[in-house]
């Protein structure tokens, strides 16, 4: 437990220290990646305050120190392109990814499991074509296709859900309003996202639970005359749901930071949406944050995982030591 | 079993020949195409039509002849990653696993971080910083996926070593660099393939996904910045999404299919070999 704390606590670290490093060996003047692409156009002063404010002028061990402790300060510097604190930003953002990419893990793992177990009890057979021609196809379409279409036939064509944002801007819902309005904003970027991370739960658990039916231990419970439902809940499920934790855990940071193409799509106001605009306005600093803040937010997800899953399965405790 | 098998081999074959069509496309994209896909030949959104197959685009370029000229971009990020990544992660897994000890801590810890950062915000910070053609896509790409492979390889090394034959031919002298080329490698050969096919899938959805979010090269033609001018283009307002958007999205998912069936047949092939020993 210690130990694996110390593991991600390293990892964040060199993560930490990356951010530092990764803009400072990028060839050209660091005012180009700090204040946009035409460091020509600012006067003397102005260059010399963007240095002094990012402690440019100082020797790069004096920098460094300097940038940690902004760091843990929340004195993150403005972004260039939005005149905001990038602070700020971030903290307006996040929840919408939370959110999103929240709900989204949620659905997909209870789906996938779910249409995976009742599969594999439907058919004995490791393999069957159209299972494996469907999971086949819908894997194979990239996230940010599914997501135009889906806002092309339901957003643009037959506008039963709004196109853009994750909120009416002019509308002045409240209380139970606001709520309909915030799922109907959320329901296609939530489907998308949905059907991308579905199928790996869908396959992991349709494997897992064919394994499971064949073990003696299920046919023995079987032959004892336990009901059928209580074998399925009590005795199969209940182990498929090892297995699919386990990627429920390695996925985590994908369906984090997966959003970023949905949230384009939609415009949804996320983390994901901000990293974009950062990029498309080489927006440096604030592109730099959102990452730290998306590894920062996978990393602490990866460890609750960890936690969590020697409490489900205590078998993995022995062996980590 | 036989009639597993045999729909096994059948899928891989089937992918064989999709992925062998698309090669094939791409290669002769410039005899194929009707027209350059870098010029204006005609009006601004055309549909389709006589001619234009798929209609223009937003600058009157052919969409059909920017499709065909599509496919080289994919495939060509799509192996080249995998090539980057499974070096990467072989090297990385053999070593570890065949030396244990120090470089194996080494390694493993290395893996680690890699299999921890979240992989999409790092290939777009690193792509925005750099601004990759295809050659530097496919780096960026491979550097950034290799980890998975090398963990594998890693236990899968660790079992070969054991092996009577391998412990035979290494107390008659072999190198460890010999034993490792020649032997180890062998042992492991159906499974980087196998894992290689799925690597290219994976490269060539992240391409599209990069080249969607603006940050592909600018000078190659490619299905996923297609569809990013499409959208940037409102596409999706005037009804040109159904020959814009549509026809490049489903080569991704045909070219990927095709792959991933590949894969299956693979599967197969390691399963009897498995069953051979």
């Amino acid at each position: 437990m210690r130990k694996r704390l110390v593991h991600y606590l390293i990892i964040l670290a060199v993560i930490v220290v990356m951010n530092f490093f990764l803009p400072r060996m990028m060839p050209g003047s660091p005012l180009k990646s700090l204040a946009g692409e035409n460091p020509g156009d600012l006067t003397a002063a102005e260059k010399m305050g963007i240095l002094e404010a990012y402690h440019l002028n100082d020797p790069l061990p004096v920098q460094f120190v300097s940038y940690l402790k902004d760091l843990f300060t929340f004195r993150w510097g403005d972004s260039y392109v939005k005149r905001q604190p990038i602070a700020s930003l971030i903290a307006s953002r996040a929840g919408w990814t939370l959110l999103l990419a929240g709900s989204g893990m949620v659905l997909s793992a209870v789906i996938g499991t779910g249409l995976g177990a009742w599969s594999a009890f439907g058919r004995k057979k490791k393999r069957d074509m159209p299972v494996l021609l469907t999971t086949t196809v819908i894997s194979s379409m990239p996230p940010f296709w599914i997501a135009v279409l889906l806002l092309a036939v339901f957003g643009v064509r037959l506008k039963w859900f709004p196109i853009y944002g994750a909120y009416s801007m002019w509308g002045a819902y409240t209380g139970i309003a606001k709520i309909l309005d915030t799922c109907r904003h959320l329901f296609l970027p939530l489907v998308t996202l949905v059907l991308a991370s579905l199928m790996s739960f869908f396959t992991t658990s349709r494997y897992a639970t064919l394994k499971i039916l064949e073990e003696d231990y299920v046919k023995m419970a079987r032959l004892r005359g336990i009901s059928g439902k209580r074998v399925v809940f009590c005795y199969v499920i209940r182990n498929t749901l090892i297995p699919v934790f386990t990627l429920f855990m390695m996925d985590i940071g994908y369906l984090l930071s997966g959003s970023v193409v949905i949230e384009t799509v939609f415009s949804y106001p996320g983390l994901g949406t901000l990293m974009r605009e950062a990029v498309m306005a080489r927006d440096y600093p604030l592109m730099q944050y959102t990452f730290l803040l998306s590894s920062v937010l996978t990393v602490a997800a990866l460890f609750l995982a960890d936690v969590l899953y020697s409490r489900l399965d205590p078998r993995m405790e022995v062996g980590r030591g | 079993m036989g009639d597993r098998r045999t729909t096994g081999r059948l899928m891989g074959r089937i992918g064989l020949a999709l992925t062998a069509l698309t090669v094939f496309f791409a290669l002769l994209a410039p005899v194929l195409a009707p027209y350059d896909p870098w010029t204006s030949v005609a009006e601004a959104y055309l549909p389709p039509g006589a001619g234009h197959i798929l209609g223009t685009n937003d600058i009157g370029q052919d969409i059909f002849s920017e499709l065909l000229y599509g496919a080289g971009t994919s495939l060509a990020t799509g192996f080249l990653s995998a090539a980057v990544s499974l070096t990467i992660g072989v090297s990385a897994g053999m070593l570890a696993g065949w030396y244990g000890g120090r470089v194996d801590r080494f390694v493993t810890k290395v893996t680690a971080f890699f299999l921890t950062v979240p992989f999409i915000p790092a290939v777009i910070l690193l792509s925005a910083f750099a601004r990759p053609g295809v050659v530097g896509m496919a780096l960026i790409l491979g550097a950034m996926s290799w980890a998975g492979t090398a963990r594998v390889v890693r236990t899968q090394t660790l079992a070969v070593r054991e092996k009577d034959y391998i412990q035979t031919v290494k107390a008659m002298g072999a190198s460890d660099f010999y034993l490792l080329r020649r032997h180890v490698v062998k042992e492991l050969l159906p499974w980087i393939l196998y894992q290689g096919v799925l690597r290219v899938k994976s490269g060539i959805l992240s391409e599209s996904s990069l080249s969607f979010l603006g940050l592909g090269s600018t000078v190659q033609k490619s299905w996923g910045s297609m569809i990013y001018y499409a959208q940037a283009k409102n596409a999706l307002l005037t009804g040109a999404w159904v020959w814009w958007i549509v026809p490049p999205g489903l080569c991704i998912v045909l070219v990927s299919c095709a792959l991933m069936l590949i894969s299956y047949g693979a599967e197969e092939w390691m399963d009897k070999r498995l069953v051979r020993r």
